[in-house]
C-alpha cells in the first residue's frame, strides 16, 4: 500500500471518529434541551395569595374550635367558604368577576386548596374569624396558560377552563394576587389525582426510592463484596466455581423484568410480602444489582497485584489478615465505583417495580420509622412512568421535571464514582 | 576469599535439612531429590538458569508454595528438629523472613509497613516498644536513616532500592532466624544492588540468608556456600569458593564458564 494511500486512510479513520462523536454530543444535546424546555416548567407553579378572613359560623358550628368536632365540615364546606373569600378579595382589589360563572370562579382556584385550608384550620383553630394570608394553588389549566400550554384559543374548546377564566386571571396578575415563582412543593408533596396535576409531587416517590436504595446499598454490597472475595481468593477453582461465575455473568446479562416476575413470585406470593413496598422493589433490584457490583468488585480485586497479597503471606500473615487487610483496602475504590453505578442502576429501575404493584397510585407517605419499607410507596422511575401515561398535559410536564431530578441524582452518583475512583485510585 | 575461609570455621549446626525433595506442579515435576543442608550465620546462594528450580525449592522453606494451587511438595525438609509440614505456616513464616524479586511494599506508610509483622503476631507490648522495633529493622535495613522525618510518608514513594531495603527491614521486624530472598536485585540498578549486597553481608552476623540469584557474579561476592540447579536437580553444593575455582561437575563448570544458562 503506498504511503499516500495509508495517510488518507488515516485520515478518513479520524473523520469518521470525529463524525461519530459529533452526533452523540448531538443527540446529547438534544435530550438536554428536549429534557429541560419541558421539564423546567414543572418547577415553576402559578399560586393564588388570599388574604383569609375565614367565618367561624360555618366552619365551627358548635363554637367552641375544638379540631375534633371541626372535622364535620367537609372540603366541600370549605369550597363555598374560599369561594367567597375569592369574591371579597377580588372585590378589595377591584377587579370585575360577574362575567364569570359561580364554577368558572371557584375553578380559578386548585382543588386541591380547599383541603389545604381545611388542613391548616384544623391543626391551628384559632385561624378563625381573624385576618391571615395564605397562597393557595392555582387552578392547573391557569399555571399552563402562564407556561404556554394554554392559550385563550384553546381555552374555547377546554370545558375545564373559559377564556374568561383566563382573561380575570391577567387582571389578577396585574393586581399582584397571582404569582408564577418557584414551588418546592414539587419535591415533597405526594402524588394526586388526574384532576389537581397542579397538586402533584414527588414527594412519596422520592422516600420509595430512597428506601430501596438503601435495601439494595445494605443487602446486595455486603453479599456482593463476600461473595467476591470468596470466588477470588478463597474457592478452589473446579467445575463448580466455574459454573457459579458463568452464572454471576449470565445474571448482569437478564432483562430487569425478569427480575420482577421473580420478585413477584417469591417476595409476593411465596414469602407473602406487601405489594407496593419498598421492602420487596428493593428485594429485587438487591437481586438485579448483585451480579454488577460481584462482577466489579471482582474485577478490581484480581487487579491487585498479587505481590502484596505474597508480601503479607511472607511475613505471616493468614489468608484472612491477607485478604482483609492488605487486598481488600486496596480493591476498595474499585469496589465503591462499582457500588455506586449499582445503586444508580438500580434507582433508574422501572420494569421489576411496575410488575410488584409500585405503580400504584400512593398519597400516603411510607412512615419515616423503618416500618416504612412495609408501606405501600412508589418509586422515581415508576412515577415518572405513571405521569406520562395519564391525560392532562400538566402531567407530562410533570413527567418531565421528574426526569430531570432523576437525571440530577444519576449524574451526581456518576461524578462522584468517577472522583472516588480519581481520588484513590492506585499506580503500583 | 579469606572471608570465606574464616566463616567455614565457625560453621555451626545446619539450620535447614532438606532430603529428597521433590515439588510436582500438576503433572511437571520442578524439582528432584534435592538434598543439602543450610548452615546459621552463612549466606548460602543457589544459582542456576532460568526454571532450573531454584526458586521453588527457596519457597519451600516457607511454605509460600501451598498458596500455589496443585503444588505438590514431598520428601522431608526440617526446621528446628521438626517437619516444616508440621510446622503453623503463619508461626513458620514468622521465623522464615522472605523478600520477593520485585519491592512490593504495601501500599501504606513506612512505619506500618515494618510494623504490620510485628503487629500481627502480638511482638510489642505498646506504642514505644513498637517504635523500638520499627527503628532497629529499619537500622539493621540500612534505611533508617534516609526515611527517619518521614516514616509516616507511603512506602511506595522510595525509590527502587529503598524499596527493597524497605521489604528486607520489613522481614526483618519479626526477628526471623532465616532470610530467604529471591533473586533481591533483579529489578535494581548496580548501586542499589551493591547497596543491599553490603547489608545481606551484615545480616549474615545474625541471620542464616538463602539468597537465589541469576548472576554468579553476585553469588561469589556474598555468599559462602553456593548451590548450582539445573533442569530440577541439584547439580552441585559446596563451599562457594570451590564452585567457582573448581568444579566437580561438568554442568557447573560449564554454567560459571557461560556455556549453558
Amino acid at each position: 500500500m503506498s504511503l499516500k494511500a495509508r495517510q488518507s486512510k488515516e485520515k478518513r479513520f479520524q473523520f469518521a471518529g470525529l463524525a461519530a462523536i459529533s452526533i452523540g454530543l448531538l443527540c446529547l444535546v438534544m435530550l438536554f434541551a428536549s429534557v429541560l424546555s419541558a421539564g423546567l416548567p414543572a418547577f415553576q407553579q402559578t399560586f393564588i395569595k388570599l388574604t383569609f378572613n375565614l367565618p367561624a359560623d360555618k366552619l365551627d358550628k358548635s363554637g367552641n374550635r375544638n379540631p375534633q368536632e371541626m372535622k364535620k365540615v367537609s372540603t366541600i364546606g370549605y369550597t363555598k367558604v374560599i369561594t367567597e373569600q375569592l369574591k371579597l378579595n377580588l372585590t378589595k382589589a377591584g377587579l370585575e368577576f360577574d362575567q364569570l360563572s359561580k364554577k368558572e370562579l371557584k375553578n380559578m382556584i386548585s382543588k386541591e386548596a380547599p383541603a389545604q385550608v381545611r388542613y391548616a384550620v384544623l391543626e391551628d383553630p384559632s385561624l378563625l374569624d381573624r385576618e391571615f394570608e395564605m397562597v393557595l394553588l392555582a387552578n392547573g389549566r391557569i399555571d399552563g396558560y402562564y407556561k404556554g400550554r394554554v392559550t385563550k384559543k384553546s381555552a374555547e374548546l377546554d370545558v375545564m377552563v373559559s377564556p374568561k377564566q383566563l382573561e380575570l386571571a391577567d387582571q389578577m396578575k396585574r393586581a399582584g394576587i397571582l404569582e408564577t415563582r418557584f414551588n418546592g412543593r414539587f419535591f415533597y408533596w405526594p402524588d394526586a389525582s388526574d384532576l389537581r396535576p397542579e397538586a402533584a409531587g414527588l414527594g412519596v416517590a422520592l422516600l420509595g426510592s430512597f428506601y430501596m436504595v438503601l435495601i439494595v446499598l445494605v443487602l446486595a454490597v455486603p453479599l456482593a463484596v463476600c461473595t467476591a472475595i470468596f470466588l477470588e481468593e478463597f474457592a478452589p477453582k473446579n467445575r463448580f466455581t466455574d459454573l457459579i461465575e458463568i452464572n454471576i455473568s449470565n445474571l448482569a446479562a437478564v432483562p430487569s423484568i425478569v427480575f420482577g416476575i421473580l420478585g413477584l413470585s417469591l417476595f409476593i406470593n411465596f414469602m407473602d410480602l406487601p405489594q407496593s413496598a419498598p421492602i420487596v422493589g428493593g428485594l429485587c433490584l438487591t437481586l438485579m444489582t448483585l451480579p454488577t457490583v460481584i462482577i466489579a468488585a471482582r474485577a478490581s480485586i484480581k487487579a491487585v497485584p498479587p505481590s502484596i497479597k505474597a508480601a503479607a503471606l511472607g511475613l505471616g500473615a493468614s489468608k484472612v489478615q491477607a485478604v482483609f487487610h492488605h487486598v481488600l483496602p486496596s480493591a476498595a475504590p474499585g469496589i465503591l465505583t462499582g457500588t455506586i453505578i449499582g445503586l444508580a442502576q438500580a434507582l433508574g429501575e422501572t420494569a421489576p417495580l411496575l410488575l410488584i404493584g409500585m405503580v400504584a397510585f400512593v398519597r400516603e407517605y411510607p412512615s419515616l420509622s423503618p416500618e416504612g419499607i412495609f408501606e405501600p410507596a412508589t418509586a422515581l422511575p415508576v412515577q415518572l412512568y405513571n405521569w406520562t401515561v395519564r391525560g392532562d398535559p400538566a402531567f407530562v410536564e410533570r413527567a418531565s421535571g421528574a426526569i430531570i431530578v432523576l437525571l440530577v441524582f444519576m449524574i451526581t452518583m456518576n461524578l462522584l464514582a468517577i472522583v472516588l475512583r480519581k481520588r484513590f485510585e492506585r499506580r503500583w | 576469599m579469606l572471608d570465606t575461609t574464616v566463616d567455614n570455621m565457625i560453621e555451626e549446626k545446619p539450620k535447614i535439612i532438606a532430603r529428597d525433595v521433590k515439588v510436582v506442579y500438576g503433572d511437571k515435576e520442578a524439582l528432584r531429590d534435592v538434598s543439602l543442608d543450610v548452615m546459621d550465620k552463612t549466606v548460602t546462594a543457589f544459582i542456576g538458569p532460568s526454571g532450573c528450580g531454584k526458586s521453588t525449592f527457596l519457597r519451600c522453606f516457607n511454605r509460600m508454595n501451598d498458596t500455589i494451587a496443585n503444588c505438590r511438595v514431598s520428601g522431608s525438609l526440617i526446621y528446628d528438629g521438626q517437619e516444616i509440614s508440621a510446622h503453623d505456616p503463619v508461626t513458620l513464616r514468622a521465623r522464615i523472613g522472605m523478600v520477593f524479586q520485585k519491592p512490593n511494599p504495601f501500599p501504606k506508610s513506612i512505619y506500618d509497613n515494618v510494623a504490620y509483622g510485628p503487629r500481627i503476631h502480638g511482638l510489642s507490648k505498646n506504642k514505644a516498644d513498637l517504635d523500638g522495633i520499627v527503628e532497629k529493622a529499619l537500622r539493621r535495613g540500612a534505611l533508617w536513616d534516609e526515611v527517619k522525618d518521614r516514616l509516616h510518608e507511603t512506602g511506595t514513594g522510595l525509590s527502587g532500592g529503598q524499596q527493597q531495603r524497605l521489604c528486607i527491614a520489613r522481614a526483618i521486624a519479626t526477628e526471623p532466624e532465616v532470610l530467604l530472598m529471591d533473586e533481591p536485585c533483579s529489578a535494581l540498578d548496580p548501586i542499589a544492588t551493591a547497596q543491599i549486597e553490603e547489608l545481606i553481608n551484615e545480616l549474615k552476623q545474625s541471620y542464616s540468608v538463602v539468597i537465589v540469584t541469576h548472576s554468579m557474579q553476585q553469588a561469589a561476592r556474598v555468599s559462602q556456600k553456593t548451590a548450582f540447579f539445573h533442569l530440577g536437580n541439584l547439580v552441585e553444593y559446596n563451599d562457594t569458593g570451590d564452585i567457582f575455582t573448581k568444579p566437580s561437575d561438568p554442568r557447573t563448570e560449564s554454567y560459571i564458564t557461560g556455556r549453558i544458562g
